[in-house]
This record gives C-alpha cells, sequence and structure tokens, in this order.
C-alpha cells in the first residue's frame, strides 16, 4: 500500500460556454473589444445576448463595439468561496456597474478599497486572459 | 364583482417532517413522509390525490407519487419553476384545478437534503434559469443567491441608510419564535452582537442573514371550499393568490431597478383578487433567503414606504404582540428551508388557531409570500372561514 497519497486537483475556474447567440461577444472580449448586441431593425441595444429584440421582436441584430466607461450601481464583497477556485482571490469586490453603452457588466473591481466604494464612482472595464480561448472583463479606477 | 377564483380553494391539510440538519432520508422519503402526513391531516386517503405538484428540480416527479402512494387516477401533474416563489404560486395552479373540477385535491410538496445533499451553489447549476449566470456572472466569482441578492442589499443601504442593526432585527425576532415552534433547526437565542459578529458571507449579508441549509419535507394540500368544509380541519381559504415576474426574469443584473421584482406585479394582483389590503392582515410570513429581503418585501407589500423597511422592523413591530408580527415559525433563517412551504404551513396554524405558543391572538387572515429564482414573486392570502 501507497504511503503518499496525491496531491489534490487545483480547482478549476468556472469558465463561460459560449452560446450561438453570446459567440461575438465572447469573441470580442478574447480581442480585447466590448461588443454588445444592437438590433438591426430599432437600433437598441440588448444584454446579455439573445435571439429576439423585446422592444421590436426583430431578430436581425448585429455586435458594434463599445466605450469602457460607467458608474458603479451597486457591489458587494465576497467572503464566502462557494467555488473552491475564489478562494485565494476572497475577499474580492464584484462591482456592478451602468456601462455608458446602456447596459449593466458585473465584474471583479480591483485596486480600489472598500471603505472608498461608491454609488456614481466612474470605472473603466478592462480585459483579463485566462486561457487561449477566454478572456474575461474586471474594472478598474477610472 | 368578486374575482371568480376568490376562496373557492382552501388549504385543507398540512405536513411537515422534523427539520434537522443531517438525515439518513432521501429527499423523495423526506417528501412522501411530509405528504402523507399532510394527506392525514385533512382526513383524506392518499386514494384521493389526484393532482400533484412538486418542487422541481430536486425531489420526487408525479410517477413518484402514483408509485408511492398508489395513486389511482392522477388527473394533473405540474411543474412551477419559479425557485423559492414556487410554492406560493402552485398555490395558484392548484386553486385553479379544483375550482374549475379539474381535481379535487392537489398535494403540493417538497423534499430537500439542502444540508446532507448538494449545497445551494451546486443545485443552481442544474437550474436553466441560471444559464446566464452561469455565463456571464459565475466566471467572475458570482454564483450564490447570497452573492447575486447582496448588491440590491448594499444599493439600499446606500440609498435610504438601511443597517446591519435593521437586519439583525429581522435575524433576531425570527430566531424568537423560532424557540417558540420546537421543530426547528435552530433553537437557542440570537443576540444583535452575535448576528454583527458573524463571518461575512457576502457584503453585506452576514452568516446569520442568510437561511438555513437544512433537511426536512413539508406538502400542503389544496382542496375546493366546498369539499374543504366537510373535512376534519377548520377551514382556510385562499382569498386572494397571484404570481409576477419581473423585467430582466434570468438576471438579476441587468433589471433597471434591483429592488422591484415579481412581487410588485403579484401584491397588486393578490390583493384585488382578495378585495383587502395590507392592514387588514393579522400576521405575515414573508419567504426570508435573507434577512433584506424580508425588509424589501414589507416595503413593496406596502406595509411601509420604499426605503422605510429598515425602520418598520424596528421596536417589536414584527415580533408576536407586535402590529405585524412576521415568521411566526422561524422562517427560513431558522426553522429550515424547505422553499418556503412552511411559511404556508404556519400561516394556516395561525388560523385553525393551532399555533400553539405562536399564536397570533385571533388571527383571522393573513399573508404569505415566495421569492425566488432571481425576482420571481409569489403571494396568497388566506383567511379563517369558519
Amino acid at each position: 500500500m501507497s504511503t503518499t497519497t496525491a496531491a489534490p486537483p487545483a480547482p478549476e475556474r468556472p469558465l463561460p460556454t459560449p452560446t450561438r447567440e453570446s459567440q461575438p461577444y465572447w469573441d470580442g472580449m478574447r480581442e480585447h473589444k466590448f461588443m454588445l448586441q444592437h438590433c438591426a431593425s430599432c437600433g437598441k441595444v440588448r444584454h446579455y445576448p439573445r435571439p429576439v429584440c423585446p422592444h421590436c421582436f426583430s431578430m436581425e441584430s448585429s455586435f458594434k463595439e463599445a466605450p469602457l466607461g460607467g458608474t458603479i450601481h451597486a457591489w458587494t464583497v465576497c467572503h464566502h468561496p462557494f467555488n473552491f477556485f475564489f478562494k485565494a482571490q476572497a475577499p474580492y469586490i464584484v462591482a456592478l456597474v451602468d456601462m455608458d453603452a446602456g447596459v449593466r457588466v458585473n465584474a471583479q473591481l480591483r485596486g480600489v478599497a472598500e471603505k472608498d466604494l461608491k454609488i456614481g464612482q466612474r470605472v473603466t472595464l478592462a480585459f483579463e486572459p485566462v486561457n487561449k480561448d477566454v478572456t474575461l472583463p474586471f474594472f478598474t479606477a477610472a | 364583482m368578486a374575482h371568480e377564483l376568490r376562496e373557492k380553494a382552501a388549504i385543507s391539510g398540512i405536513g411537515e417532517t422534523a427539520y434537522t440538519r443531517g438525515t439518513p432520508k432521501s429527499g423523495l422519503a423526506l417528501q412522501l413522509e411530509a405528504s402523507l402526513a399532510a394527506i392525514a391531516d385533512a382526513g383524506l386517503s392518499p386514494r384521493d390525490i389526484d393532482g400533484v405538484i412538486p418542487y422541481f428540480p430536486g425531489g420526487g416527479i408525479a410517477e413518484d407519487f402514483i408509485a408511492n402512494l398508489g395513486l389511482p387516477d392522477l388527473t394533473l401533474s405540474a411543474f412551477i419553476p419559479m425557485g423559492g416563489a414556487t410554492c406560493v404560486a402552485a398555490l395558484q395552479t392548484a386553486a385553479m384545478a379544483v375550482a374549475t373540477g379539474v381535481c379535487k385535491n392537489v398535494l403540493i410538496s417538497v423534499g430537500r437534503t439542502g444540508y446532507s445533499g448538494a449545497r445551494v451553489s451546486t443545485r443552481l447549476q442544474q437550474f436553466p434559469q441560471f444559464a446566464l449566470a452561469n455565463e456571464f456572472e459565475a466566471p467572475i466569482g458570482m454564483f450564490a443567491p447570497a452573492q447575486l441578492y447582496a448588491q440590491g442589499a448594499r444599493r439600499h443601504m446606500q440609498l435610504y441608510g438601511t443597517s446591519a442593526r435593521h437586519f439583525a432585527e429581522v435575524a433576531v425576532v425570527t430566531r424568537q419564535h423560532a424557540i417558540l415552534n420546537g421543530n426547528v433547526v435552530m433553537n437557542k437565542p440570537l443576540t444583535v452582537e452575535e448576528h454583527h459578529a458573524s463571518r461575512m458571507i457576502s457584503d453585506p449579508f452576514r452568516l446569520f442573514d442568510c437561511s438555513l441549509e437544512s433537511d426536512g419535507g413539508a406538502a400542503v394540500i389544496v382542496s375546493a371550499t366546498d369539499r374543504a368544509k366537510s373535512l376534519r380541519k377548520p377551514l382556510v381559504t385562499v382569498m386572494g393568490v397571484a404570481e409576477g415576474h419581473p423585467e430582466s426574469p434570468a438576471s438579476i443584473a441587468q433589471r433597471p431597478d434591483l429592488l422591484e421584482f415579481g412581487l410588485v406585479k403579484a401584491a397588486a394582483r393578490g390583493y384585488a383578487m382578495a378585495g383587502v389590503g395590507p392592514k387588514d392582515m393579522d400576521v405575515a410570513e414573508i419567504y426570508d433567503c435573507f434577512t433584506f429581503t424580508v425588509i424589501n418585501q414589507l416595503e413593496i407589500l406596502g406595509f411601509c414606504k420604499k426605503g422605510e423597511g429598515g425602520p418598520f422592523v424596528m421596536d417589536g413591530r414584527i415580533a408576536l404582540g407586535g402590529e405585524l408580527p412576521v415568521n411566526t415559525h422561524g422562517g427560513l433563517l431558522s426553522q429550515g428551508h424547505v422553499v418556503g412551504l412552511n411559511h404556508v404551513i404556519e400561516l394556516t396554524r395561525q388560523l385553525r388557531g393551532e399555533a400553539g405558543k405562536a399564536q397570533v391572538k385571533d388571527a383571522e387572515m393573513g399573508l404569505v409570500t415566495g421569492y425566488g429564482d432571481m425576482g420571481d414573486g409569489s403571494v396568497a392570502i388566506l383567511r379563517r372561514a369558519a
């Protein structure tokens, strides 16, 4: 019987599984571009990506690059790692941001102290490659 | 003219298992044990059940109920996939079924091994309603309801001055009620100081702001009012019942107002159907996945104005003997987490006069809410009719 124990496998990072609707968003992330879906008929932006425009019911759409600025709408500071992958990062701030492009983005906010957080604060979206296929958004102070 | 469904259905039976942390039983076994208790409470036989609405996903499906209870002729099998809003919304479906004669007696039941089985962050991955959250929010570190709902709570605090002291009051009062119940997971007193000292889960939610991961089962029987009159227990009728779905139902992040969700629509319809308002309520069982969720719903239900829920819960107002006793059984925070079916059971007990040490004197009418699935809402207004 072996007396050594194998090291436990490293916890896996949860990764997005792009859909046919969301693929252009994730392709954009990989190229460090914030791509948002716009209705080809009425022009309204929608996020997260979906097949039909809920305003005019058009199924035609295109993705356009959007600006990276926004303001904080709300936040939480995650202390308990509900997934073991995030244990090393905790506590981490997740900011919900009203993007200037007219949608919201939830992403980690780095480089800002918890005590300095306030609604309306300006932040900028940045890009963090996590593997060759996936790049995730995060925020920094503007 | 009165709503067609008003008082056409009644809660004729209630049943629950022991609420524990740890059990050798399966979720299905807990669900069936509670179901048999509810059927017996109504004075019915399992053969009398012709509709089943099991909580889903998790626990049994119609086939399990037929196989275990020998149901001879099931005429309705339905799932209501609304997370924590499911159980109260199921009352609406059941009421429609018995009022129209599609069913005679509908069984709504939950069985859950939330402590000894899969935990919340694992369970939610299986919900199709969480697909967008899984794709866009889990990768950045947001999985669990405690995280997803925390941002709304934080915003409420920043906008209205709601504080951890207000949250603590909900936790402490709920615990006081639980201790009177007996069948609860948390049976020791909780102080404001202990609440404030408990570890942070996802700011602003501390451990004692979060509902329990527990094991247990619960069930209720809904029968037509005319039929329920001749059954064993005092008649408790469904005066009003409604479900509501929010804007951006699968993503809290994209919802225009984080503090308005399905209950806004459901409450308006539920009160209208019942022909009553918040001032008519003697007791309220409010879905308490988090302390803040109670505060937010009290505002939406019209017990106070938007932003005033924090001060509203103070000074004994929501405790037994107060203006509006809330969660007189100990709720999801202290009794056990069976997705709020225990709230329906407690309201029925209060209106029957069976609530023991937690009995609200002369309780004649009350409401119960469900809240879940990132913002679905449901409400039922029940009345003692006998």
